[in-house]
């Protein structure tokens, strides 16, 4: 059982490889830099088909046409030196090498932090970069979910493998949501995406399981311009969960990831995503910049996209999942945690574009800011003149730990139809001295006092998670509030 | 001073009419005055119109309409605007100003009786008659990262108001002042209003725009209120312009000690209606209020922007805005309230909310918090909508006819801004003209 497990670990592991991706021993980093040679290597590398390296192109020139316009997006409230695109290096063969040979070697606050996450012994491995030798229950899972999707015609495979094997359905799909030319960093990731993931979910298919379950053992090395297609059909369902709450290093300090939904009639598409990326250190140094477009599109009617999301972690994180309502009756929700502490910033929230007749969206969106960090809520709701009778409602809560830190809350509001109700609020507070009081009172010490303020503040949010990762979310909450209160 | 030839069009027309006046043909020969003026063109040079798609002008398209006016004198003096005496609002005992084109027009107005000390006169006359009171105040509110329009009017306004209270008088009528603004053709007019009220002082003060004459008129006013350690100063501003105009205006207001200062506005009446409130509680335990209504429609855009900056802390703001938009009409509202690092114990409310009447009218609504102190209480909402079809319900059952039930409605959805205004008379006079507009 134990060897038949290693192989199979190995073949999870080493998967991009029996997808026909090559590695050339001669040149498995590309040199520094962005010219059109840069994007011509990595779809060769890649083995792409010729659409792709056209698409690739495309937007390849439009990125460049941006940068010399000096069109780089200033908007967010955030202070950061705008990253040297020539000084990427934009492909790197995947390395399977372990780096570590066994889990002894590892930094022990990282398996303290696994350990109080409740992250089961092999996953630890696996994030922390261990060469697997023991395997267990997993892989017997991993291969009754595998069975289990194909069963029902689910695809759910790495974006190499969807290029490959459903190139008509990526034709169709990829970039019908956010175009190459949405946005600066979406048009350099569509030039240069890395891989990613891709999900199919057929007509009346009520995807048997969440995706996350199976993407959590899955997920490695997605690198820093990864791209996500989901494509629900009519009357489907599926339920996805992107990031993980372990702690992840990452030397690349530049993500720009993009995640398309296309939800058809009546289907529905639930998207959770947990993000704790580096955040730099004390001062701020390092840490990943995290940019992000994701949108969704309910493109027939009653289709629903929802979005939830727990950020604790990156430097600075610009990432706007939103919903553009173009059904009829179709549902897009946005419910969000952001957690900033140390030199943090994250400007964050969502857009919900109504298009269709009794369109419905809803923002919960909970700040909460320690240490010297910036936490912006930027959000916008539009109604178009054929929206009749949409409805949003909007609420952004605000929780200060401390004097030093900023919450911010940015809302647009427009309005073209007289038949749109459209309601805001937010609030900015501390966390109560009764409260803590009323805890401490009753033999609470102010830390658990703060912890259980700030996850009753989040609750509503963090319930949204699927079940495993409310869990963790909670606990991964805890942890990172120790030190940055108090 | 920067070279014209790198400046746009339009900075470029303003720069080159600056330079032929000199700067000292305008507004007396104050030294103070002059090297501000010469400050201001070189700040407008360098800061220039907001750009295209700014996000402080995101929804007004300013560029264009200021191109509109290329050519024209930029302090244009334009024709008699004959009588003037059914204009007033303000019902019964008030000291009266009439400023025509941004210029102070002593003949027409009634300051008889004004207590001792207490100075109104034209910023020139200010300047040299109260030469302290003007070197401490004079430009003493401008907001950092203003934009160019309030330089522009520091270079060219012309005449202007300097109205000073002095320590410990309490003006026992309010002064009204009635902003007349016409051409025959395209007019440009700059407006600027200094009012110093020192400590311990009161006073109302009642702004009244007003069109004149057939040509279209673009107004960039400036307003600047210096309110000292326990002043307390009302203020009320109505527009009511023709439909051909812009106007363009900047409340800039600083408070100090235990000061009060309330402002509200009403947009009856304009083509292009945008309103900058700048209010810096500036010391510790002071009060503001900043209220407004609009009503908009044709095509008319009225575009509200505020920033509340809570420089210290235990202040308290409260901020409400209030529109209806008819017709193809635009709303506009960008509020902000920002509470700096040591502004603990701020308490800070601000609400927006607009109905909709038409299919084509549009309400743009951006609430904004900037929190950087954790010991405060804030809190922003907004709401757009249109009339609740079950109120309406409710009064057609009871038998009022629906111009009635409509305008009972849209009565009780504005009143608590009206509310605001202390003047019981002059808030009849307001209430009156919603009426005739919403009946019409």
């Amino acid at each position: 059982m134990s060897t038949t497990g290693t192989d199979f670990l190995q073949q999870v592991a080493d998967s991009d490889y029996k997808y026909g991706f090559v590695t050339d021993i001669d040149a498995d980093t590309a040199p520094k830099g962005l010219t059109e040679d840069t994007v011509r290597l990595i779809s060769s590398k890649r083995n792409e088909p010729d659409w792709m390296l056209e698409w690739r192109l495309k937007a390849f020139r439009h990125f460049q046409s941006l940068q010399a316009s000096d069109a780089y997006p200033g908007w967010a409230h955030l202070r950061y030196e705008i990253p040297d695109f020539q000084d990427i290096s934009y492909y790197s063969a995947p390395n399977r090498k372990p780096k570590y040979e066994s889990i002894d070697e590892v930094d022990p606050k990282l398996i303290d932090t696994f350990n109080r996450l409740g992250i089961p012994l092999h996953e630890q491995k696996l994030l922390a970069g261990v060469a697997v030798d023991v395997v267990m229950d997993s892989v017997s899972v991993a291969t009754t979910f595998k069975e289990e999707l194909a069963r029902h015609g689910v695809i759910f495979c790495s974006f190499g493998e969807a290029i490959e094997r459903h190139p008509d359905l990526v034709r169709r799909y990829m970039g019908s949501v956010v175009p190459y030319t949405d946005n600066f960093y979406a048009a350099l990731n569509s030039a240069v995406f890395s891989d990613g993931s891709f999900c199919y979910i057929p007509a009346g298919v009520r995807c048997p399981m969440e995706l996350s379950t199976y993407f959590r053992i899955n997920e490695a090395g997605t690198g820093q311009f990864e791209r996500t297609l989901i494509i629900a059909e009519e009357g489907s369902y599926v339920s996805y969960l992107e990031g993980c709450t372990a702690p992840k290093r990452d030397e690349n300090q530049l993500h720009a990831a993009v995640v398309e939904i296309y939800a058809h009639k009546s289907a529905e598409v639930k998207y959770s995503t947990v993000q704790n990326w580096y955040p730099g250190d004390a001062d701020g140094r390092g840490g990943v910049f995290n940019f992000v477009t994701k949108r969704g599109l309910c493109a027939g009617d009653d289709a629903k996209i929802s979005w939830t999301q727990l950020e604790t972690g990156s430097a600075v994180t610009w990432k706007y999942p939103s919903v553009i309502l173009k059904g009829d009756r179709s549902v897009g929700e946005f419910y969000s945690v952001a957690f900033t502490k140390g030199r943090q910033q994250a400007d964050t929230g969502t857009k919900m574009i109504h298009l269709g007749r009794d369109t419905r969206s809803t923002i919960i969106s909970k700040g909460i800011s320690a240490g010297r960090s910036q936490n912006a809520y930027r959000g916008l709701v539009r109604v178009n003149k054929g929206a009749e009778n949409a409805r949003n409602f909007s609420q952004c809560d605000s929780m200060l730990l401390g004097d030093r830190c900023g919450a911010h809350t940015f809302p647009y509001l427009e309005i073209n139809n007289p038949t749109a109700q459209v309601e805001h609020e937010a609030t900015t507070s501390k966390v109560g001295e009764d409260q803590i009081f009323y805890c401490q009172q009753r033999g609470i010490s102010e830390q658990d006092a703060i912890k259980l303020i700030v996850n009753g503040f989040c609750k509503e949010i963090l319930a949204k998670l699927p079940m495993e990762f409310a869990v963790e979310a909670q606990k991964l909450l805890a942890i990172e509030l120790e030190g940055s209160v108090g | 001073m920067t070279n014209t030839d790198s400046l746009k069009p339009a900075e470029r027309g303003f720069v080159e009419f600056w330079r032929a006046a000199d700067g000292h043909v305008l507004n007396g020969r104050d030294p103070g005055l002059a090297a501000a003026r010469r400050s201001a063109i070189e700040r407008f040079a360098e800061v220039g119109l907001p750009p295209e798609k700014s996000e402080a002008w995101k929804y007004t398209n300013i560029r264009r309409l200021v191109e509109a006016w290329a050519g024209t004198d930029p302090v244009a003096e334009g024709p008699d605007p004959g009588p003037v005496d059914g204009l007033f609002l303000v019902p019964g005992d008030a000291w009266r100003v009439v400023m025509v084109n941004g210029r102070f027009d002593e003949a027409r107005s009634a300051l008889a009786g004004l207590p001792s000390g207490v100075t109104v006169a034209s910023i020139a006359e200010g300047a040299s008659s109260r030469p302290e009171v003007f070197a401490r105040s004079f430009g003493a509110t401008r907001p950092e990262g203003a934009d160019g329009f309030v330089a522009l009017n520091t270079a060219f306004a012309q005449s202007g108001l300097f109205v000073h209270v002095p320590r410990g008088t309490q003006l026992g009528r309010p002064i009204e002042i009635l902003f007349l603004s016409g051409s025959e053709r395209r007019g440009f007019v700059q407006p600027r209003v200094l009012f110093v009220a020192d400590e311990g002082s009161s006073a109302r003060i009642v702004e009244n725009w007003r069109s004149f004459g057939e040509g279209a008129v673009f107004t960039n006013a400036v307003s600047e209120f210096l309110v000292a350690r326990d002043a307390a100063v009302d203020h009320v501003r109505i527009v009511d312009e023709h439909a051909s105009s812009v106007h363009v205006h900047y409340l800039q207001a600083r408070q100090l000690g235990s000061s009060t200062f309330s402002t509200v506005s009403f947009v009856f009446g304009g083509g292009t209606v945008r309103s900058d409130a700048y209010l810096l509680p500036d010391a510790e335990h002071c009060e503001t209020h900043l209220n407004g209504f609009y009503f908009a429609r044709g095509s008319a855009q009225v575009d509200n922007h505020t920033l509340v900056d809570h420089a210290r802390p235990n202040c308290e703001s409260n901020e409400l805005y209030k529109g209806i938009l008819d017709g193809q009409a635009t709303g506009v509202f960008n509020g902000k309230v920002l509470v700096r690092q040591d502004a603990q114990k701020t308490n800070a409310y601000q609400s927006n909310k607009s109905v909709v009447l038409s299919e084509t009218a549009r309400m743009f609504s951006k609430p904004e918090l900037e929190i950087y102190a954790d010991d405060v209480k804030c809190s922003h909402g907004a709401t757009t909508g249109r009339l609740d079809d079950d109120a309406f319900f409710y009064l057609r059952a009871r038998g009022i006819p629906p111009a009635k039930a409509r305008l009972l409605l849209l009565q009780a959805f504005s009143g608590d801004v009206f509310e605001t205004v202390r003047d019981e008379a002059l808030r009849e006079r307001l209430l009156a003209r919603l009426e005739a507009l919403l009946y019409a």
